[in-house]
């Protein structure tokens, strides 16, 4: 489980986390929405351990955050941060030159799945192809916990559509996952718990098929609720 | 399979009932294997919990069974198989009720219709 507890982060003089606690269970989809503004891409940063808090405790599996957690955890940014005149062949070298957690056979699973042809060159690339590579190399990474930062923002439908299909297969298996977005319509069946945040606080957080059941509302019903009281 | 889920229900909830659908019409029959939980998490593009969830249910209220590692089936139970048809069929009753009451019909006017509305949609099928 990942739990962060009070985090808080200014930049400058500027508040961007007030205080912001949430768990993500390992199994379970763990959506993070926030309509406006900054914070989502922070608290992924914060767990990776990629930039100091002001204050708060962040937790994997009962551990405080280190340089072991790598071995636990990934970061999926939200574009490719591969030399762009790379191939796919060799940006996936790449990832397993660096990281003793790469399985080849899970990489070579989700070219299959995504229908990516190796030889291509990361520049010549779709739009909707580049965030499957993107999200590629993070997923054929045997870790337990999956950050992803806004998978499904900015490509295509159908590409949407096949990333969604990734998160129902055994590519994922019980795997922890953190997502963020600002939209939620594609894949409100999809994830299990949302947290909703605002102004750098955390709003609600419910299990989505939860409040389905007792209150008969869907994730955008709460969300309405929440942000336009 | 395909299904289209609403948003307010529960998932599983819905998952249930297609399976309900599918067996009192027939399509799935007795003993027939169904999809394991994450295939059909897959193909109705659901979260594999809810799944599991779905199936658990079902195989508490008998719908389903499953030996030792093999595949889950669709129950051979007769009784459990009727009273799925009887509630699909009960259920489609009380709406129908409902929705003709509300405008003020006599019922042998009611009957005579979907008497009526019922042979002739026969007939269309099988023309």
């Amino acid at each position: 489980m990942i739990e962060v507890n009070d985090m808080k982060k200014k930049f400058g003089h500027k508040h961007v986390l007030k205080g912001v606690s949430f768990t993500a269970e390992k199994g379970e989809i763990t959506c993070i929405i926030g309509i406006n503004g900054v914070g989502k891409t922070t608290i992924l940063n914060a767990i990776m351990n990629l930039t100091p808090l002001n204050g708060g405790q962040i937790l994997i599996d009962g551990d405080t955050i280190s340089k072991h957690s790598y071995e636990k955890i990934t970061f999926i940014p939200d574009a490719i941060i591969m030399q762009p005149n790379m191939t796919i062949t060799e940006a996936m070298q790449f990832m397993a030159d660096f990281y003793d957690s790469w399985n080849q056979q899970r990489a070579t699973e989700l070219l299959d799945f995504f229908k990516l042809k190796e030889s291509e060159k990361i520049n010549n690339l779709s739009k909707g192809n580049r965030a499957k590579v993107n999200l590629l190399l993070g997923l054929a990474l045997d870790v337990d916990y999956l950050l992803m930062d806004e998978p499904f923002s900015g490509i295509d439908i159908f590409s949407r559509e096949q990333i969604a299909d990734v998160f129902t297969s055994h590519l994922v298996e019980d795997r922890g996952v953190i997502i963020t977005t600002h939209e939620i319509n594609d894949i409100e069946h999809l994830i299990d718990k949302v947290v909703l945040l605002d102004e750098g606080k955390v709003l609600k957080q419910f299990n989505s098929e939860e409040v389905r059941e007792t209150e008969g509302k869907s994730v955008v019903d709460v969300m309405r609720e929440v942000y336009q009281p | 399979m395909n299904v289209t889920f609403n948003k307010r229900d529960p998932v599983y909830v819905q998952v249930i009932r297609h399976f309900k659908e599918q067996i009192a019409t027939g399509t799935f029959e007795p003993g027939q294997e169904i999809p394991s939980r994450r295939e059909l998490a897959n193909r109705l593009k659901i979260n594999p919990n809810t799944a599991q969830r779905a199936y658990k249910e079902m195989e508490e209220a008998g719908l389903i069974y499953t030996e030792r590692n093999l595949p889950s089936k669709i129950t051979k139970d007769e009784k459990i198989l009727q009273s799925v048809r009887k509630e699909l069929i009960m259920e489609a009753v009380d709406n129908f009720v409902h929705s003709v009451r509300s405008i003020n019909v006599p019922v042998e006017e009611v009957l005579t219709l979907v008497k009526e509305k019922y042979e002739s949609g026969r007939e269309g099928d099988e023309a």
